[in-house]
C-alpha cells in the first residue's frame, strides 16, 4: 500500500482558487476522512487522488513517484461514488466485474472474487438483478462491492452514505467501521458529516475554504481544535460560543461577559500570558456542563426548550442574550423559564482569538 | 362517481373519425386494390370492387428474384427488382454510417471542450435547415466532376448517393444524440475510468448501450428519409442504381403507363421502412438509466 503524499498541490478553475497550496500525508493503511462543509474542497481533493481532474500545480507522490500525470486506471485506486454510478444496463455481477473483465482476468478468477465479496457485503442473492431493481441501501453495498471486488491499493470514498435515511446510515457506518478492520488497505473518505469522520477516522483532516484546518485522530481534534473553526465543526450538538473578555482574577486570569464570569485555569492563564483586557471568544461544549459544585465555575442559565433524547437532555439556554446548548443527563428535566445553575469545569474552556479564530 | 366509460359522442364525431380513416388508410387501400388487378381490368370502364386478385403484377416485379418461374408473364423486366435492391442498400448503408459517425461526434460535441464547440453546434442545426432544392445543383456538379477516381465519378454510384444522404441527415442524428448524451450521467463515465476503461471503452461500453433509445429514433429517421428520398437520388442515379421512388417516376411515360406494376411497387415500397420502424421502436424504451445514480 502506498504512502501517498500531497505537495503543495493546487487547484484553480480559471480565476476561483478552489484549492490553496495543501501538504498532506496519507500514511501506509491508514483511514483518513477528509471532512468539512460544502464547498471546503473536500471532494477535489479527492477527484485530484483519483485522476478524475487535473492539479493546477503542486504534484501527490505515491511511494515518492509522481503520479499527477499518470490515467485514473494507472493509480491502482478503486473509487465509491456519492450517487452510486452503477452501470443501469448491466446486473449486478456484472457491475461488480466491469473492471476485472477489462483486466481480461481469467473467468474463474473474477467469480470467485465476486463471490467473496458479495458475500462479505450481504449482496450474494442479487447478483442476477439490475440496478434499478435495487433500494437505495443495497445500491450502496454494491457500489462498495464494485470498488472492494478491485483488490486495489487505495479506496476512495465520496461521500458514499449522504444519499441513504438516517437509519440505513447509520447501519452502514457501522458496517463501514467492520469492513476497515477487515481491509488493510488505504482508505481515503470524504464526508461533510462529522459523525461519520469521528466513528471512521483514523485520522480526520478538517478542511475549509480549501485549507486545512487541522489533522489529528478524532479525539486530538476533539479535545484540541486549533482553531473556532473546527472547534465548532466537530462535535455534536455544537460547541457553544461566547463573546468574552479576560480580565485578571486574583493572581490569575478570568473570561467574562454578559452574564458570565468564568475564572481560567493556571495553564490557560499562562498561554494567554499578560494579554491584558482584549476581546476574545470562549467556546464550551454542551457535554462539559456538569452540576453546579465547588471545583467549577458557576454559571446561571435560563432555560429556553429542554430536548429530551432519552439518555440525556439538550437544553437549550439563554446566557445574557446569547443561546447555550447544554447536554445533561440531570432528573427531572428543568421547565422552561427555570433558571439552572450548572459548573463548568476551568479546564473545559477554550479561547479563541476573536481576529483569526486561533485558539489561544 | 369513476365511471371509466365514455359519454355517447355526438353522431357528428364519429362521422369525422370516419372521414378521418377514410383519408389516411384510402389512398392505401387503392394502392393495394390496384396492385392486385390486371391492367385490363384497371383501364376498363365498368371497374368495379368485384374482382378476382391475382398477384401478376407482383410477380412481374419481382420476377428477376423469384425461385419460381412466374406463368403468363413474357418478357422479365429486371428494373424494379433492381430498384428495390438498391434502394435497401442504399437506405441501410447510409443509415449505419450515420449512426455510426453521428453517435461519436456527438458525444465529442457534449462531452469534449474545444475551441469552436459551441459555434459547432449551432451549425449542426443550421445545416439542417438548408432545402435538399439549394444543394442539388451545386451537388450534382461537383458529384459528376470532382468527386473522382480515375474514370469513376461520384455520380451514378451507390457511394456518391450514400454519401450525400450521409451528409443529409447528419446534423439531425448528430443534434438528436446530442440530447441522449447529455442524459448519460457523468458518474458513469467516471466511474468507468475509475474502473480502467479509456475513452473508447467508455463510449461504447457505457454510454452506446444507455443511448440505444436515441440511435433507434435517429435510425427510423435516417432509414425512412433515405428511403423516400426522389430529389437527389433522381439527380445522381443512373440507370443500375436508381431507387425505387426514381424508377416508379421514371416508368410513367408517354406511351405506357403500367398502374398495376407501379402500384405492386408501392406496396412493396412501403414495407420495409414499416418493418425497420417496429424493430427499431422496441428499442425505444424510457428509463434506460434508472438506477444510475441517485435522484
Amino acid at each position: 500500500m502506498p504512502e501517498i503524499v500531497f505537495d503543495k498541490v493546487e487547484k484553480r478553475y480559471g480565476a476561483v482558487q478552489v484549492l490553496k497550496p495543501l501538504d498532506l500525508t496519507l500514511r501506509d493503511g491508514e483511514f483518513t476522512v477528509l471532512v468539512g462543509p460544502s464547498g471546503c474542497g473536500k471532494s477535489t481533493t479527492l477527484r485530484i487522488l483519483a485522476g478524475l481532474e487535473t492539479l493546477s500545480g503542486g504534484e501527490i507522490y505515491f511511494n515518492g513517484l509522481p503520479v499527477s500525470r499518470l490515467d485514473p486506471k494507472d493509480r491502482d485506486i478503486a473509487m465509491v461514488f456519492q450517487d452510486y454510478a452503477l452501470y443501469p444496463h448491466m446486473n449486478i455481477a456484472r457491475n461488480m466485474s466491469f473492471a476485472l473483465r477489462l483486466q481480461r482476468r481469467p473467468k474463474a478468477e473474477i467469480d470467485a472474487r465476486i463471490r467473496t465479496v458479495a458475500e462479505m457485503l450481504n449482496i450474494g442473492h442479487l447478483l442476477e438483478r439490475k440496478p434499478a431493481e435495487l433500494s437505495g441501501g443495497q445500491r450502496q453495498r454494491v457500489a462498495m462491492g464494485r470498488a472492494l471486488v478491485r483488490d486495489a491499493s487505495t479506496f476512495l470514498f465520496d461521500e458514499p452514505l449522504s444519499n441513504l435515511d438516517a437509519k440505513l446510515r447509520a447501519r452502514m457506518r457501522t458496517e463501514l467501521a467492520e469492513l476497515r478492520q477487515r481491509i488493510a488497505r488505504n482508505m481515503v473518505y470524504v464526508t461533510h458529516d462529522q459523525i461519520e469522520a469521528m466513528t471512521l477516522g483514523d485520522r480526520i483532516v478538517v478542511m475549509h475554504d480549501g485549507v486545512i484546518q487541522q489533522q489529528g485522530t478524532p479525539q486530538e481534534l476533539f479535545e484540541q481544535p486549533v482553531n473556532r473553526f473546527v472547534a465548532g465543526f466537530i462535535g455534536s450538538p455544537t460547541m457553544n460560543f461566547l463573546t468574552a473578555e479576560v480580565v485578571g482574577e486574583g493572581d490569575g486570569l478570568a473570561v467574562t461577559g454578559k452574564g458570565f464570569r468564568l475564572p481560567l485555569d493556571a495553564a490557560t492563564a499562562r498561554r494567554l500570558g499578560a494579554t491584558g483586557r482584549r476581546p476574545v471568544t470562549v467556546g464550551i461544549r454542551p457535554t462539559a456542563f456538569v452540576p453546579a459544585h465547588a471545583d467549577a465555575a458557576p454559571l446561571d442559565l435560563k432555560v429556553i426548550v429542554a430536548e429530551y433524547l432519552g439518555a440525556s437532555a439538550v437544553l437549550a439556554t439563554l446566557c445574557g442574550g446569547t443561546e447555550v446548548l447544554v447536554e445533561t443527563t440531570a432528573t427531572p428535566l428543568p421547565r422552561p423559564g427555570d433558571v439552572v445553575r450548572f459548573g463548568v469545569p476551568a479546564g473545559a474552556i477554550m479561547i479563541f482569538d476573536n481576529d483569526n479564530g486561533q485558539r489561544l | 362517481m369513476n365511471d371509466s366509460r365514455t359519454p355517447a359522442q355526438h353522431p357528428g364525431f364519429y362521422a369525422l373519425l370516419v372521414l378521418l380513416v377514410v383519408m389516411s388508410v384510402g389512398p392505401i387501400v387503392l394502392m393495394l386494390v390496384t396492385s392486385l388487378r390486371l391492367n385490363v381490368e384497371i383501364m376498363s370502364d365498368t371497374s368495379s370492387l368485384i374482382f378476382v386478385p391475382t398477384l401478376r403484377n407482383y410477380e412481374q416485379v419481382l420476377c428477376d428474384v423469384l425461385w419460381y418461374e412466374p406463368k403468363g408473364i413474357d418478357s422479365c423486366d429486371p428494373t424494379f427488382a433492381r430498384a428495390l435492391g438498391n434502394s435497401l442498400f442504399i437506405a441501410t448503408i447510409a443509415t449505419v454510417i450515420t449512426l455510426v459517425i453521428g453517435c461519436m461526434a456527438a458525444y465529442a460535441i457534449v462531452r469534449f471542450r474545444f475551441v469552436g464547440r459551441d459555434g459547432l453546434t449551432l451549425a449542426t442545426l443550421m445545416l439542417r435547415m438548408v432545402p435538399p432544392a439549394v444543394l442539388l445543383v451545386p451537388v450534382f456538379g461537383i458529384w459528376t466532376f470532382q468527386f473522382c477516381i480515375g474514370d469513376q465519378c461520384a455520380a451514378g454510384t451507390h457511394w456518391g448517393i450514400i454519401l450525400i444522404y450521409v451528409a443529409m441527415n447528419l446534423p439531425f442524428v448528430i443534434w438528436i444524440l446530442q440530447s441522449f448524451i447529455v442524459q448519460v450521467p457523468i458518474q458513469l463515465e467516471e466511474a468507468a475510468r475509475m474502473d480502467g476503461a479509456g475513452p473508447f471503452r467508455t463510449f461504447f461500453l457505457i454510454v452506446l448501450p444507455l443511448i440505444r433509445p436515441g440511435l433507434a429514433a435517429a435510425a427510423i429517421f435516417t432509414f425512412r428519409i433515405a428511403w423516400n428520398e426522389f430529389l437527389l437520388a433522381n439527380a445522381l442515379a443512373d440507370r443500375k442504381t436508381r431507387t425505387v421512388p426514381v424508377t416508379i417516376v421514371n416508368s410513367l411515360t408517354e406511351y405506357n403507363i403500367d398502374w398495376g406494376v407501379i402500384m405492386a411497387t408501392g406496396m412493396l415500397l412501403a414495407i420495409p421502412p414499416i418493418l425497420f420502424t417496429l424493430l427499431a421502436s422496441r428499442q425505444i424504451i424510457t428509463g434506460m438509466t434508472a438506477g444510475a445514480v441517485k435522484g
